[in-house]
């Protein structure tokens, strides 16, 4: 008891001289000089789900900031790393009591519930919530979404597969990821109906010595083409290394420009462009005409786009074998895969969409009918999709 | 040539706690030269940690919410320590005790009172981190399994349960299909403390079971026992202790309470079950820091849980003042740990220089 009390009485006269001392240190702030024709300026907190070294979302998302805070003169940005979703509510006080931001992007789906107190406690602050889909009059959401990506690598995938296996390697069971894999599979039905696509989840979003483990193990089992949902440059590690040892797989890198990881197994990929996003928003916000809209943008608004590298839609290593490779369409007739890649991604481009994978009549594995003949998904059916289509082979953890 | 010679001090002088607030200063200086290396000047940013976690009504708030799960999980590890059970999976009966209070939650919450539903959370979330600890306690005893081993599987097993239940039969039907459980009915969450995420009943738990746990291990039969069996097994064996019952009565608790800070997370925080990760931010290893710290006495659990939490909250400055990254607050805790753990061995060890 006595020893304890010493302890006790020791450690907290540290810590209360240590307080002492430390908080009367402080550095004096300026004063913001008040001027009455100040320009406007803007100041954007940014809050991430993960690290930004991580090469995956949350370098996406970094990217994007450093994009906008080159682009706008009048834009000041502070970010902040690896927030633990619980804790949102708190990084955003911080945010907007020491940092004085006038808009905070949360950029994860478990930021939402955090999101939506803060925007109700701060009503004259501005709140963006990524991926989520609760709007207040202060509180707007915004997704780039690359489900459109994934089928145009889908269509490559069984192109090039000679096993007819394809494999995908999944972080987690959410809507977002099976809603990418059933669109790489629809892309491969149609350039192969027979291939079928392989998955295997992770349980995940970063875990290179887990990725590079299902990639190898679905290589094993004779996948040779693979897309994948994971933010490290694992499977394609894995693949090149099969190709350098003789056995060519193909592989579809992931969110970042990764073709450089593996110049010999890249064919294309997806791309994500976060910047034009904080650029409408911000611009928005600079010029009074910001609202608290739903923004849902593809590859029309240009928030995402094809390839494993910004310019290089398809790896020219892989050019020539897409161009040999004859496919029968309803309206092109017959041609080559590269130039069907190429037509349906310049038909998701237009502001019209002449094009959408998602079209019926698509079928789960069961076989019963998910799309009907002619209708497009809509937006709420692949916003919350837990099936996959026929030609996957896997299944999707289910809810009693 | 020169030899070091290590011997136990016979008795540790009161001098001795210099050793402890010199291991404090020069952390703290270690840590200085990273920012400084980094082109911040040291004082500033320690100075901004400590305002930033206990400068403001803000920064105080979040710290006393952090310190609630820290504090029963740290009280709960100093229980099996105290026996010399190295119990490394307060993370995962942390786990257990939430995934626990949330079937109770889902499934009473939206047709009983708080009256009801509550108590039964904790109770269960307590059974459910025992649960979990009595595990390694029979494990160890019956077959004389490593505890340290058994325990951190087990918190790999917790984790990966949870999310199975999570993404598979408990994922809720009002999230479109991501990885949480319905929303807990109100009568199923803690009431907070208004403009704070501090759910004090947690709070006042967390400090009783500290106090409590103090007179158990120092007054009460079984805590003396726990002691003896952990410091002299001989003696206790001799003296014909049960040593399967008093491991499993120290695991009990050890784990139990760490259920409790499951519960307070799930029904004071977050008000439904998500993956592992989210649930716990590393409260139960970081509770082993703080078990150490407190040099295994309860009573000062509770000052060093709140400093930890402080040293949590306030290392969002870090990043959000100086653009360093996240796990620049590591460092900075690891820093410290390391030198108050060298300063312990000083204490009760002597170091001397011997000639050959």
């Amino acid at each position: 008891m006595k020893k304890g009390k010493k302890v006790l009485s020791v450690l907290l006269a540290i810590f209360f001289a240590l307080t002492f001392l430390l908080t009367s240190c402080t550095t004096p702030t300026t004063p913001t000089p008040q001027t009455e024709v100040q320009e406007k300026r803007i100041k954007a907190g940014f809050i991430y789900v993960g690290p930004i070294g991580d090469y995956g979302y949350s370098n996406a998302h970094d990217v994007g900031r450093r994009y906008v805070e080159e682009k706008f003169p009048w834009l000041d940005t502070v970010y902040i790393e690896s927030v633990p979703e619980g804790d949102v509510e708190r990084y955003i006080d911080r945010l907007i009591n020491d940092e004085k931001c006038d808009i905070v992007f949360t950029t994860s789906f478990g930021f939402m519930d955090g999101t939506a107190k803060a925007a109700k406690k701060y009503p004259d602050k501005v709140f963006e919530h990524c991926s989520g889909y609760v709007r207040d009059t202060n509180l707007g959401t915004y997704f780039a979404e690359l489900y459109q990506m994934y089928y145009l690598n889908g269509l490559m995938a069984g192109a090039l597969t000679k096993s007819n296996k394809i494999g995908y390697v999944a972080a987690f069971p959410t809507p977002e990821v099976v809603r990418h894999i059933n669109a790489y599979a629809l892309g491969v039905k149609e350039t192969n109906p027979d291939a079928k696509v392989y998955v295997r989840w992770l349980y995940a979003w970063y875990d290179p010595a887990k990725a590079k483990e299902a990639a190898e193990s679905l290589i094993t089992e004779g996948v040779d083409a693979l897309a994948f949902t994971e933010d490290s440059t694992a499977v394609i590690d894995s693949g090149e290394e099969h190709t350098k040892q003789g056995k060519q797989i193909y592989v579809f890198s992931h969110y970042s420009p990764m073709q450089k990881f593996g110049p010999d197994t890249v064919v294309s990929g997806q791309l994500v462009d976060w910047g034009i996003m904080y650029e409408e928003i911000l611009r928005r916000l600079y010029t009074n005409t910001w609202d608290n809209r739903d923004y849902w943008w593809l590859a029309k608004e240009g928030a995402c786009d094809l390839g494993g590298e910004f310019g290089v839609p398809i790896n020219p290593k892989f050019e020539s074998e897409l161009k040999s490779k004859k496919v029968k369409d309803p309206i092109f007739g017959e041609i080559s895969v590269y130039d069907l890649v190429m037509k349906r991604l310049a038909q998701m481009k237009e502001p019209t969409v002449l094009f959408d994978p998602f079209t019926g009549p698509i079928k789960d594995q069961s076989g019963s009918v998910r799309i009907k003949a002619g209708e497009r998904a809509s937006h709420d059916l692949l916003w919350s999709v837990d099936w996959f289509v026929d030609n996957v082979v896997g299944e999707v953890p289910k809810s009693q | 040539m020169m030899n070091f010679k290590v011997e136990k001090r016979v008795e540790t002088s009161r001098f001795l706690y210099i050793f402890y607030i010199g291991a404090l200063i020069l952390g703290m200086l270690a840590a200085s030269l990273f920012f400084s290396v980094r082109g911040i000047n040291p004082l500033f940013a320690l100075s901004k940690i400590f305002m930033g976690a206990f400068g403001s009504a803000l920064g105080i708030r979040e710290t006393i919410a952090k310190s609630i799960p820290l504090m029963l999980c740290a009280t709960g590890l100093i229980i099996a320590f105290r026996g010399k059970f190295w119990n490394i999976g307060a993370e995962g009966q942390l786990l257990i005790g939430a995934m626990f209070a949330t079937w109770i939650g889902l499934r009473f919450g939206a047709s009983h009172g708080p009256l009801f539903v509550i108590p039964l959370m904790f109770l269960s979330g307590f059974a459910g981190g025992a649960l979990w600890g009595i595990i390694p306690a029979v494990l160890k005893v019956k077959f004389g399994v490593n505890e340290v081993i058994a325990t951190i599987m087990l918190n790999y097993i917790a984790s990966n349960l949870i999310q199975y239940l999570v993404y598979g039969p408990w994922k809720g039907k009002t999230h479109y299909g991501f990885p949480y459980t319905d929303d807990f009915a109100p009568s199923a969450r803690l009431p907070l403390i208004p403009g704070t995420r501090i759910h004090y009943y947690t709070l006042i738990i967390a400090i009783l079971l500290a106090i409590a746990t103090y007179f158990f291990i120092n007054r009460v039969k079984y805590g003396y026992e726990i002691k003896v069996t952990g410091e002299n097994p001989e003696a206790a064996r001799y003296s014909g202790m049960n040593f399967l019952k008093i491991t499993i009565i120290t695991l009990i608790l050890s784990g139990g309470f760490a259920g409790i800070a499951g519960v307070g997370e799930v029904a004071g925080i977050h008000f439904h079950l998500t993956y592992p990760d989210q649930i716990s931010a590393g409260y139960g290893f970081t509770a082993i820091i703080i078990a150490w710290l407190s040099r295994l006495n309860p009573l000062l659990a509770i000052f060093v849980s709140f400093f930890f939490g402080g040293i949590l909250v306030g290392g969002d400055v870090i990043q959000t003042s100086f653009g360093l990254p996240a796990a620049t607050i590591n460092i900075f805790n690891s820093l410290i740990l390391i030198f108050v753990l060298m300063g312990t061995f000083f204490m009760e060890y002597r170091v001397s220089f011997a000639k050959e």
